[in-house]
């Protein structure tokens, strides 16, 4: 008797900490780690990247497929600035539409909101960055074969644009893949108290459009004030390159019936038209045969 | 000639005329009719339900249909090689054999071109060929070639068969109506007269001037099919030379067959001789030699190297799923009759035959083994595609179609033997006027 009462007893426990159980599941959702980053490219484009990963096996994994609501200064309506769903990278991407300058030009420094959905793995996420309006500019000075990249950048103030000192920026010229090939032997320039720095291009005779042109480019990245911005200035400094857009007009082995080598055609034709002109001259001497059989059968 | 004294123009001429079937050709041409019906009847089944009655895929895209095209062309070497090459050379006991070498070459270079259509899978897109080919393909080099060596080659089979047309009609009594309407067709002109011989001599000489680079070409363009073609055992520079050594060897087998099948049901014992066999035994060594040598080439340098990329093709037909059949087209095809032909007794009629066989068999083999095993390992690794496409093996559609087209081959060289004399008759009275 004592026997079945505490069975009884262990099954009521064990059916009590079901519910508990289930809420302790529930607690076992993974962290998500949902950061945000302001870019500026060109001191007018803007956009808010939104970066979300959590930890697995100790070591960070981007999230896909997370609902993201974006937010300018507040999380209400008015301020929304989109919903973005993060890519196989974790990334979600919004820009900043022309309905929200308002809000922007009303203050020189804005926070953008990030608000996650919750999903079966994760709980809402909250995050946001502070950045103060900023513009990036590039100059440059050409003497003779010295070439000077002046960058500056400034902050606003409320009233006036103002250097800013101690921003580390890379300098140089922008590559195909987006990556900037530096001026001099520095990686990056730190701005001196005018907000200001010069490199020295001394990278020569690399190759532009067919005019000529190359692409200055000066980038700000990750600062805690400014994040990310992006400028870039289009230079007659570089080697004329003609791009070869004549490739599928050339006489290749590997080109269209029309396009046949010529040395391959004068071949061709050569063996061909000798090969089918004996063909054809025997042909002749059949027929002369034929014709020498005919007379003899007549004459007789 | 055994006995050539004895040998008087009118006992040639009753001997080599074209005979009647008798009941064993009888059974044999209908056993030949039958494999070609099937053979249709298989093509019919491509026809209307597509390649997919085959078994090639993905992978192995050349199959059966590819390697016997290149078995053909190989074939159809002989003719240059019997008629042009020893005639030219002023080889006088190679007369009897040079219509049997021709008739071959006709026959299998007409099927060699009609198995590439086979292969198309769509006959009609032929024309797109004419239509819109790049003279820069290796594909439109063959099919010029082709057709040139098969326009040559009917003239070298027309133009010495015109005074055996003369003597044809001659002995009307012997034919019937019908054939003797298609001697006239052919040859009532030639009366024989010294102007027609000199030219018909004239003629004869430029065609065997001209078809030996023709036939050079055909085989090296159908090597280079494969050799342009960035696979595992295609890619070699040695390919040319080896498919001309591997055509002679298997032409000359080819004959050497066809003489002792014609010596014995037409009792040409007197024409072609035990002589005549020795001296073919002998080339088949040397050609057998030559091939050999190149074998060593091909296949000696990559397995010395045994490179990551060829080491899985080279594995399958040493000690893989085709190594049997390698050794036994090496050992049987190769090995044996340089062994046995090395040995007078060897080059005796019964011997040559069977060891013509072997040659033939063999060579047929190793066109299959040049094309398949090449196909099923490719550089890249084969992923994610189903089981089938890992493996090839002829359906019945195929086989039936291949052998239809050997079938038919053979078939051809039959009516050509009923129809015209298949040892030239006047040259043998000629050289038999010559000697004494």
């Amino acid at each position: 008797m004592k026997n079945t009462k505490k069975i009884i007893t262990a099954v009521i426990a064990l059916l009590l900490t079901i519910p508990f159980s289930s809420w302790s599941q529930d607690s076992s959702k993974k962290d998500l780690i949902l950061n945000l980053s302001y870019f500026m490219t060109s001191n007018n484009a803007i956009y808010i990247m939104a970066n979300t990963k959590t930890k697995i096996a100790k070591k960070f994994t981007p999230v896909s497929g997370i609902n993201i609501s974006l937010f300018l200064d507040k999380d209400s309506s008015t301020n929304f600035i989109g919903k973005v769903t993060t890519d196989k990278n974790g990334l979600g991407k919004a820009i900043i539409s022309p309905q929200l300058k308002t809000i922007w030009d009303q203050s020189p420094t804005h926070t953008f909101k990030a608000v996650s959905e919750a999903n079966s793995d994760f709980e809402i996420t909250n995050a946001e960055t502070s950045i103060t309006k900023s513009k990036l500019t590039i100059d440059t000075l050409s003497d003779g074969d010295a070439k000077t990249i002046n960058v500056k950048v400034e902050s606003f103030n409320g009233t006036s644009w103002s250097p800013v000192p101690g921003v580390e920026i890379k300098v140089g010229v922008s590559r195909l893949s987006g990556a900037i090939l530096p001026a001099g032997e520095e990686a990056s320039y730190t701005t001196d108290s005018t907000g200001k720095v010069n490199a020295v291009l001394k990278k020569t005779a690399l190759p532009g459009d067919e005019k000529g042109n190359i692409i200055l480019a000066a980038k700000v990245e990750d600062n805690e004030q400014l994040g990310n911005l992006t400028a870039e200035k289009t230079v007659p400094w570089g080697i004329a390159v003609k791009a070869d857009n004549n490739f599928f007009n050339q006489r290749t082995l590997w080109s269209t019936r029309f396009r046949t080598p010529l040395w391959l055609l004068f071949m061709a034709y050569s063996i061909v038209i000798g090969v089918w002109g004996t063909i054809i001259y025997l042909v002749f001497q059949i027929i002369k045969l034929k014709k020498m059989g005919v007379t003899d059968i007549s004459s007789v | 000639m055994e006995n050539p004294t004895a040998l008087t123009t009118e006992q040639i001429t009753i001997d080599l005329l074209p005979q009647k079937f008798g009941r064993r050709g009888l059974i044999w041409t209908g056993l030949l009719i039958v494999i070609c019906l099937i053979g249709l009847f298989a093509y019919y089944r491509q026809l209307r339900y597509g390649l997919i009655v085959t078994h090639m895929r993905d992978y192995a895209s050349w199959g059966i249909y590819i390697s016997n095209f290149v078995f053909f062309v190989a074939i159809s070497l002989v003719g240059s090689l019997i008629t042009a090459i020893f005639r030219l050379a002023n080889i006088h006991w190679a007369t009897p054999l040079t219509r049997i070498a021709e008739i071959i070459a006709v026959s299998a270079i007409v099927f060699a071109a009609l198995i590439i259509v086979v292969d198309m899978g769509r006959p009609e897109r032929f024309l797109n060929l004419v239509l819109h080919g790049r003279i820069q393909s290796p594909i439109m080099w063959d099919v010029i070639v082709i057709s040139t060596y098969f326009c040559i080659s009917l003239l070298l089979l027309y133009m010495p068969l015109l005074p055996d047309l003369k003597i044809l009609l001659q002995f009307k009594e012997k034919s019937s109506k019908w054939l003797n309407k298609l001697y006239r067709f052919q040859g009532s002109f030639w009366k024989g007269t010294a102007e027609q011989f000199k030219i018909s001599e004239r003629s004869i000489t430029i065609l065997c001037v001209t078809i030996i680079p023709v036939a050079f070409s055909i085989h090296t363009v159908t090597s280079w099919l494969f050799a342009t073609t960035y696979r595992p055992g295609w890619d070699s520079t040695n390919f040319g030379a080896y498919f001309i050594s591997g055509a002679f060897l298997v032409g000359a087998g080819g004959v050497v067959v066809a003489m002792y099948v014609f010596r014995k049901y037409y009792h040409l014992e007197k024409y072609i001789t035990e002589l005549h066999f020795d001296k073919m035994g002998k080339l088949v060594v040397m050609l057998s030699l030559l091939y050999l040598y190149f074998n060593i080439n091909e296949f000696m340098t990559p397995v010395f190297k045994m490179k990551k990329s060829e080491a899985a093709h080279l594995t399958d037909l040493f000690t893989g799923d085709f190594a049997v059949m390698f050794w036994s087209a090496i050992i049987g095809g190769l090995i044996i009759p340089i062994i046995v032909l090395l040995f007078k007794k060897g080059r005796k009629p019964v011997p040559m035959f069977i060891i013509g066989i072997m040659v033939v068999v063999g060579a047929w083999f190793k066109r299959y083994l040049i094309v398949t095993p090449t196909l099923l390992n490719p550089f890249l690794p084969m992923q994610e595609v189903p089981a089938s496409y890992h493996y090839y093996f002829p359906s019945w559609e195929e086989w039936a179609i291949a052998m239809g087209s050997l079938a038919g081959c053979l078939l051809v060289i039959t009516f050509f033997a009923r129809i015209y004399p298949i040892i030239p008759i006047q040259e043998t009275i000629t050289e038999q006027h010559e000697k004494h």
